[in-house]
């Protein structure tokens, strides 16, 4: 268990060193009681940094919302208006928590936690960073089926949101519910497809390998062709999967109040927010290592793994930045758009790419145009 | 099919324009004002908050007859002309409608609009506004008044004492008069 990972042996490693403070040893532990320890307190950092994350980016979001407004965004509370977020966070969890009348309490306290459990619990197979002493990539989990376990677990998040539509006792709930099952569940198709070209050149299913794999700049962007499109159908149907604007039909505003969250105050509601901004996170970070080279910036990084860390920080705030562009530029699509577009574009495009990269791969027409163009 | 892509193709086309669009905008400098600290710059006729010239009114109150709404109240003495003792000279804000009706006929052209706007208080008493930049008499012009005062109080107290005097010197006359008369 711990052999597989950097991050949950350290933690152990800083276990053994408390327990030595009074004359203990990590092995007074059975080995399920340290797993389970370590993987604890690797889930509540996780969460930390996640909701930290969520200050910042709700922060950006307004910020670059306002100048792509000609405005200023909030710049009142603490230097550049930092903190904003902060005051805005005491003020949601001083806010009634409010359950419905009609409303079936349990599914509905439970939604929210489900929702942004599955996306949280995909975080442990990111790797973070490269460790270029042990040759392994700093993660939670190196789990084999890394991608494969990533997307299973974020679909599990389309359960909690019916459960919060339907338990809400509201159609407004429902529809939003509804709707975001039907948009996330089509997505998934050109997201898994886009997915398995990575894999396909890879050829593991390990997001580590992934950025084992693209080390010295030799990132998977300039593999072949075809890796341009295949990561623009990737991010669209990313964009859809974390319903973010243009494909923010489930909490459409100005037709369903807020979606499934309508019913929702308070620390509850904040849990579907953190969510989304979880999940387009992960959507980030999965086409920064997928795509973009992880950590790698051409080799330059050195061997150093807090550089990689932060290089892979920069792009994924990169990809954020995009996104929140895209959200204050673009206008909705209309449901059945999203789904024209959905069935009838992306999976199509999707199948084709897969199949020419596949082709390519086969053949091996890198090399063989690269002798084209020397010999030449 | 041919049609399907052709419109994805026009979206993604559009959606890049647009992008591009709020690129630009992202970069450019916001125009909002940070108002309290910042002000913005008012058009030269604009018709705020009255800016009164004290030095040049004659308090002649053609301007508070002149007001639709009768907001403006004047209260000066004239102890000998060109000098005025202010008491008071408010406009009342809760009553003034920016007609600017009060600026045309002053003769000596002293009561302007100015281009203060924002005079919003929590009572409306507090919306009587004082325009006098000095109470009473001008400083530049006290010796001056206070001279002219000083004369006709002396004056005053001469013609008291004369009178006085003359009451001394022929009382038993007036009253033999006055006993005539009666």
């Amino acid at each position: 268990m711990f052999e597989q990972s950097i991050i949950l042996s350290a933690i152990r490693d800083a276990i053994d060193w408390v327990l030595g403070l009074v004359g203990q040893d990590i092995s007074i532990l059975p080995l399920p009681v340290q797993v389970v320890l370590c993987g604890l307190i690797a889930a509540g950092g996780l969460m930390g940094a996640i909701a930290f994350a969520v200050l910042i980016y709700v922060w950006m979001e307004r910020r670059i919302a306002g100048r792509m407004q000609a405005r200023r965004g909030p710049n009142r509370v603490g230097p550049y208006g930092l903190l904003q977020t902060v005051a805005d966070t005491f003020k949601l969890l001083r806010k009634e928590d409010i359950i419905p009348t009609g409303a079936n309490r349990i599914l509905f306290a439970f939604a929210p936690m489900l929702v942004l459990a599955g996306v949280v619990a995909a975080f442990a197979a990111i790797p973070i960073s490269w460790d270029a002493d042990k040759g392994e990539p700093i993660m939670i989990a190196d789990i084999d089926l890394g991608i494969f376990l990533i997307t299973a677990i974020v679909a599990t998040e389309v359960i909690g949101v019916i459960m919060a539509g339907w338990a809400s006792n509201n159609k407004w709930s429902l529809y939003g519910a509804m709707r975001e099952a039907a948009q996330v569940v089509s997505y998934e198709i050109p997201l898994g497809l886009s997915l398995l070209v990575p894999v396909l050149i890879v050829g593991d299913l390990s997001l580590g390998a992934a950025t084992e794999d693209q080390l010295g700049g030799n990132w998977l962007i300039w593999r072949n062709p075809f890796m341009w499109a295949v990561f623009f159908i990737f991010y669209v149907a990313g964009l859809a999967n974390c319903k973010r604007a243009p494909f923010d039909l489930p909490e459409a505003e100005s037709e369903l109040v807020a979606g499934f969250h309508t019913e929702y105050s308070g620390l509850r509601f904040s849990f579907f927010f953190m969510e989304e901004y979880a999940s387009m996170t992960l959507i980030s970070a999965i086409g920064a290592i997928y795509f973009f080279g992880a950590g790698d910036l051409f080799g330059l990084q050195g061997s150093s793994s807090l550089i990689m860390f932060g290089v892979l920080l920069f792009k994924i705030l990169v990809s954020i930045f995009v996104m929140m562009w895209i959200r204050w530029t673009l206008p909705r699509l209309r449901i059945d758009q999203v789904m024209t577009l959905g069935y009838k574009v992306l999976t199509p495009i999707a199948f084709f790419l897969l199949l020419g990269v596949t082709v390519w791969d086969l053949y091996d027409l890198n090399d063989k145009l690269w002798e084209l163009f020397s010999r030449s | 099919m041919v049609e399907t892509f052709k419109d994805f193709g026009f979206a993604v086309k559009t959606a890049i324009k647009g992008m591009g669009i709020t690129l630009k905008t992202f970069f450019e400098k916001p125009v909002t004002l940070q108002y309290p600290e910042e002000r913005p710059e008012v058009d030269s006729r604009y018709r705020g908050i009255h800016f009164l010239e004290q030095e040049k009114c004659i308090s002649c109150k053609v301007c508070a007859l002149a007001c639709p709404v009768d907001c403006i109240h004047i209260e000066s003495e004239l102890p000998e002309k060109g000098l005025y003792d202010w008491d008071r000279f408010d406009i009342d804000y809760g009553l003034c409608m920016f007609c600017e009706l009060c600026c045309f006929p002053c003769p000596t052209n002293c009561i302007h609009m100015g281009k203060e706007f924002d005079f919003s208080r929590f009572s409306r008493m507090d919306l009587v506004r004082n325009m006098l930049t000095w109470e009473g008499v001008s400083p530049a012009q006290k010796k001056e008044v206070d001279g002219i005062a000083a004369e006709k109080a002396a004056k005053k107290a001469a013609a008291a004492e004369a009178k006085k005097k003359a009451a001394q010197d022929e009382p038993k006359d007036t009253q033999d008069e006055k006993k005539d008369g009666e």
